[in-house]
């Protein structure tokens, strides 16, 4: 089975084909344009939104031909319905309807957060992970449940991403600004302390991201370490924490942030002491990329039709614990 | 000295104090974290756990007595609780249970008490009645929001660790938390749960 997979929540617009066998998945193609801001600003998603634009078809028929396939070959196409920003989000579901309604393929809306799961599991071979999902949009622990993804942790303020790119943007760089961050990080040694929030499962960052930005008139590369060594202590002991309740045998680790080496050090060392399997996607496919979308849209196929068009909406607001799962 | 439990925080051991059975908890320093950061963390926690775990006895809140406290080490000797922690027990029982949680943890909050982690795992039956262990995360605090906050993880935990019972012991629970609060109160802090559900990532649709 070929499916198209189409995603634009947020700052990236990416198209993928995946061929799926059985419960084996194949990225045939995976491309993408990412929307950058000027440096010190965030994500505008008007200026997002026509970015998207502009790439839409070089990226569909860039991903097309290096799959070596026609559209009229595809099964389904899927789009990231969200959650995410609006004018970004429809660009997205546009370009899916349009090709659905032409060509007659079936076409699956799809959330955006269940795809960085679905890929995960696909690309890491975990079975019944604990998944931490650290992106931009989410700071999220689940677990499955009952065809449901359950949270047992989340922020209750801003996500990991935000906290890293809000304080990054306030010290002059470019968003996304992680890979600075702690490159920045690796020049000190000096903790300074900052303001730990656990509170039971879940995080609250809204505090450390003041406290650092008044640390980092002092000294920004002491800032970007002990904004790092804290933020990740406390998403450690969360980790930690649902670990041991859930008494999972396997941690995930999925989104953007997932990328960041420190972080994984330190969860590898919390799976060690639990005993638990570490998984983390290959950077590649840390961040957005059509490949998420596609493969989660080829799992729904499998007990689902194709979406009426009137049905084909998108959702800023789109909780993935809502999404129930019959695959 | 037996290892009994790995918990995320301490390692727990049953071990002796004065010819009876007796719990170790032990922070155990954390490689992953910064050693600055990691000793504050388990020095705050052993004395806050301390402290609260003695002071909740005298507005009676079964908890275990603590017999020893090493800073140095990080360290709290216990009494033992040899009884079932709620998660364990069957979802009949835990529905029923979820009325007396609810009653236990108003009468922390009227008196100041923040638990800080309220899971079923934290709630352990022995003998018909229902201990409360765990205080490392607990607080001194008459603020409404930390009420509720305590509330929203409780119920984020039988969202998901005990999904198919959800509704009927959330019901239960916030029937024995309003009998220990009173109506004013009550309706006040789960006003706030609701806001701080609201807070959320992509909670409120737009």
């Amino acid at each position: 089975m070929l499916g198209l997979g189409i995603e634009s929540t947020a700052h990236t617009f990416s198209c993928a084909v995946l061929e799926k066998n059985g419960k084996k998945g194949k990225i045939l193609s995976d491309v993408r344009k990412i929307y950058r801001p000027p440096d010190g600003e965030g994500i505008h998603p008007r200026e997002a939104s026509r970015h998207h634009i502009e790439n839409s078809s070089t990226v569909l028929s860039d991903c097309l031909h290096e799959a070596g396939i026609k559209i009229q070959d595809l099964d389904l196409v899927s789009y990231a319905a969200g959650p995410g920003l609006g004018p970004c989000l429809r660009v997205g579901a546009v370009v899916a309807r349009s090709l659905a309604s032409y060509y007659k393929i079936p076409i699956y809306p799809v959330n955006h957060a269940i795809g960085h799961i679905e890929l995960g599991k696909l690309l890491t071979g975990a079975q019944n992970p604990l998944v931490l999902l650290v992106s931009g949009g989410h700071t999220m622990l689940l677990a499955f449940l009952n065809k449901q993804w359950r949270v047992f942790g989340e922020t209750l303020d801003i996500t990991l991403g935000q906290l890293l790119d809000q304080f990054g943007r306030s010290i002059g760089f470019a968003s996304p600004c992680g890979k600075n961050i702690e490159d920045l990080a690796a020049t000190s040694t000096n903790y300074v302390s900052l303001p730990y929030s656990v509170k039971g499962n879940d995080v609250s960052f809204s505090g450390l991201l003041s406290a650092t930005k008044s640390v980092s008139s002092k000294s920004k590369p002491d800032a970007c370490f002990s904004l790092q060594e804290t933020a990740f202590a406390m998403i450690s002991e969360a980790v930690e924490r649902a670990l041991s309740f859930t008494r999972k045998k396997e941690l995930m680790v999925v989104g953007g942030v997932a990328a960041n080496k420190r972080l994984s050090e330190m969860l590898q060392d919390v799976c060690k002491r639990h005993n638990a399997k570490f998984f983390v996607v290959p950077l590649k496919f840390a961040g957005d990329c059509g490949s998420q979308i596609c493969w989660t849209g080829l799992l729904e196929s499998q007990v689902k039709k194709g979406a009426p068009l009137e049905n084909t909406f998108v959702t800023q607001s789109w909780r993935l614990d809502t999404v129930k799962i019959d695959y | 000295m037996r290892l009994l439990k790995k918990g995320a925080e301490a390692d727990i051991y049953l071990t002796q104090w004065d010819k009876s059975n007796a719990i170790l908890k032990a922070r155990k320093p954390k490689k992953y974290r910064n050693p600055t950061l990691d000793s504050k963390i388990r020095k705050q926690r052993t004395i806050k756990e301390a402290q609260t775990i003695s002071d909740i006895k005298s507005f009676g809140i079964p908890s275990p007595l603590v017999y020893h406290v090493n800073l140095t080490k990080s360290e709290i000797i216990m009494q033992e609780i040899p009884g079932k922690p709620v998660h364990d027990l069957p979802e009949s029982q835990i529905i029923k249970l979820s009325k007396d949680i609810g009653r236990l943890v108003g009468t922390l909050h009227n008196h100041g008490v923040m638990h800080g982690d309220l899971t079923t795992s934290n709630f352990i039956l022995y003998k018909k009645k229902i201990y409360v262990i765990d205080f490392g995360l607990s607080q001194r605090t008459i603020k409404p929001e930390d009420h509720a906050v305590d509330l929203r993880l409780i119920k984020e935990i039988l969202n998901s660790a005990h999904a198919k019972i959800m509704q009927s012991s959330w019901k239960n629970f916030l029937s024995g938390y309003k009998g220990a609060v009173g109506s004013a109160k009550f309706i006040k802090i789960t006003n706030l749960v609701s806001e701080i559900e609201g807070r959320g990532r992509y909670a409120t649709v737009v």
